[in-house]
């Protein structure tokens, strides 16, 4: 009971508390790019979901299994971002064989993700943030995704009513959805403090 | 052969690069590394000594495994303060937990018996600036110097200058002061614990 | 002769001018955000960062352009990686080894320079098809461009959130300082105001 306390408490925590966009900056430039319509920016949010997951196990389990406590240790940027570009590498090969219509869905998004600061980003904070545990590290990874998701479709869902607004001409494009990311990160900061 | 012969055709710069870049990093690393052991003790050793004035070097005593707030187990490291003379003069361990942002991270100063707080200092922390950052101005600091080595009480208000259990928070910080309170709790009851059932406090060890 | 050289001079001169204005790398081509926005809160990590990036950004685009004719097509982007993570690792251990406390508020944003869009992006454009001498003036344009955009940025944060920049008092003392700028508020919306800005010169430039 006592774990599923604590990943419960720490899938909450992710997801709203400490989401990756608005409190660790991660993830902006698809962000920024993709938020432009509602049902891309899920499509993205759901492939970052997905590869987050997988990323988040495996550099755990290999930090945890091959590189902590060892000489190799000082590898471990190298090994991260190498795990992350090959498993998203195999995934996509194994989807455009097995599941097209899936590929279709999301195929597009999957190698402009690999790179994206989000996955690494969440891999090297759950190194940092010291997590011991297989579960723990898997559920907080799913949570990073579902935030992700969640940010991009709040943004959309305001970028396409902000196309109908008199938005200023040098203020069209990014610089007005840094603002609202702006106010929406304002908005976000009202859960610190809500986990402890 | 073919196949192989092909394979290593195609990857061979990736095979050299390979070996060259881990042979880079391997030399900075052995290189760099026991500067960066020395950064670590020295940061610990600056921040213990001006907590605690007369140590001069620390050394570690033992470990003890504690819950941690969240409920985890977590192993803590108890240094033991060595005046010049060799006596010892306090103990330090690192305290964390949650705070209003992020983690917050303390190193955690206790006279020779684990009677008194000798006061802490901030690792690291994220807090708002101007609200919950005021807990590494001495304001809030100095009211755990001299403080007594058991349960922390927060209020709300009171005499900052008056040292005893009771600590007062900072006005519009109050899950950042609690938080501060709540780790140096857990943390120190826990360590004050263990340390009386090993013996070790006190300044005589039994072997 | 002279002419030969002078072109070639000319050539590099604008290359490495681009990286400051015309290609700067966060204001017009929009890479490199999420350290942009993550260690500006202060000038000095903002500038530790850009000389790290300005690191990696150079030896990574010398050794770009030295394998250019060795690499092979669909290995390319591994090679990049390869290359451009193993000196984000010794740039993190010389952080972590000289400046121990800027190592520190950096902290996982010193790693995340392996996936900044800008070095891949040069290494990929320029490096990859150019000639050594010209892959190092672009590294360096860039670099200086994206050091340089840190540092505006990280100065008007800090200035309007702490009335100093590395403890020099430039507000009068009646300044009530704004602390939402030190904040991820602060952080977006200066940003974003910021590139208004350029675009709204440049387009009167144009």
């Amino acid at each position: 009971m006592d774990t599923l306390n604590i990943l419960l408490v720490g899938f909450i925590s992710i997801v709203v508390v400490k989401n990756l966009v608005f409190t660790k900056f991660l993830g902006i430039c698809p962000y920024l790019g993709v938020s432009g319509r509602i049902d891309m920016a899920f499509g993205m949010g759901m492939a970052v979901t997905f590869v987050v997951t997988l990323s988040g196990t495996l550099t755990w389990l290999i930090d945890h299994l091959i590189l902590m406590g060892t000489p190799l240790e000082v590898t471990r940027y190298v090994c991260f971002i190498l795990v992350i570009a090959g498993a998203v590498q195999l995934v996509e090969m194994y989807l455009r064989k097995f599941f097209p219509s899936l590929y279709e869905s999301f195929g597009i998004f999957l190698p402009l993700i690999t790179t994206n600061c989000a996955i690494l980003g969440l891999c090297l904070f759950i190194n940092l943030w010291g997590i011991n545990s297989l579960l723990e590290a898997v559920v907080l990874s799913f949570g990073a995704g579902i935030g992700f998701t969640m940010a991009i479709c709040i943004m959309a869902g305001i970028r396409e009513n902000l196309n109908l607004a008199d938005v200023p001409k040098c203020l069209k494009g990014a610089p007005i959805t840094l603002i609202t990311a702006g106010i929406l990160a304002l908005a976000f900061m009202g859960f610190a403090g809500m986990i402890r | 052969m073919l196949k192989i012969k092909y394979f290593i055709q195609q990857s061979w710069l990736l095979i050299v690069a390979s070996f060259f870049f881990g042979l880079l990093i391997a030399v900075t690393n052995a290189a760099l590394s026991p500067r960066i052991e020395q950064n670590k003790i020295n940061k610990r050793n600056r921040l213990v000594g001006a907590l605690l004035p007369e140590a001069k070097n620390f050394v570690l005593e033992t470990e003890i495994e504690i819950d941690s707030i969240q409920g985890k187990k977590e192993k803590i490291e108890v240094y033991k303060a060595m005046s010049e003379g060799g006596e010892c003069v306090g103990w330090s361990f690192n305290a964390a937990g949650s705070g209003f942002v992020d983690k917050i991270e303390l190193v955690v100063a206790v006279d020779k018996d684990f009677e008194k707080l000798a006061g802490f200092d901030v690792l690291s922390s994220n807090e708002t600036p101007g609200f919950g950052d005021q807990i590494k101005y001495d304001d809030y600091r100095d009211q755990f110097k001299g403080a007594p080595a058991e349960e922390l009480k927060l209020i709300p208000s009171g005499d900052p200058k008056k040292i005893d259990a009771e600590i007062v928070a900072i006005s519009g910080a109050t899950v950042s002061s609690e938080a501060v309170v709540e780790i140096i709790n857990n943390f120190l009851t826990q360590i004050k614990e263990q340390m009386q059932k090993k013996e070790l406090h006190g300044g005589d060890e039994q072997e | 002769m002279t002419n030969k050289s002078e072109v070639r001079t000319a050539l590099y001169g604008q290359t490495l001018l681009a990286g400051l204005w015309r290609e700067n790398p966060v204001f017009r081509l929009l890479l490199g955000m999420c350290p942009t926005l993550a260690v500006t809160a202060a000038v000095k990590p903002a500038f530790t960062m850009g000389c790290c990036v300005i690191f990696v950004l150079v030896c990574s685009n010398i050794i770009v352009s030295l394998m250019r004719n060795l690499l092979k097509p669909h290995l390319r982007i591994l090679m990049f990686t390869l290359t451009i993570s193993t000196f984000v690792t010794i740039a993190d251990l010389f952080l972590k080894a000289f400046q121990p406390e800027m190592s520190e508020v950096l902290g996982p944003y010193v790693p995340l320079i392996i996936v900044n869009c800008i070095i891949i992006c040069r290494a990929e454009a320029c490096a990859s098809k150019n000639g050594l001498f010209v892959s190092i003036v672009d590294a360096l344009g860039m670099g200086i461009g994206f050091t340089l955009t840190l540092c505006v940025l990280a100065g008007v944060r800090e200035l309007l959130s702490t009335g100093k920049i590395f403890e020099v008092q430039f507000m009068p003392d009646a300044f009530v300082p704004w602390a939402a700028m030190s904040m991820p508020v602060g952080a977006f919306i200066t940003l974003g105001l910021l590139l208004g800005l350029v675009n709204m010169v440049t387009k009167k430039e144009a």
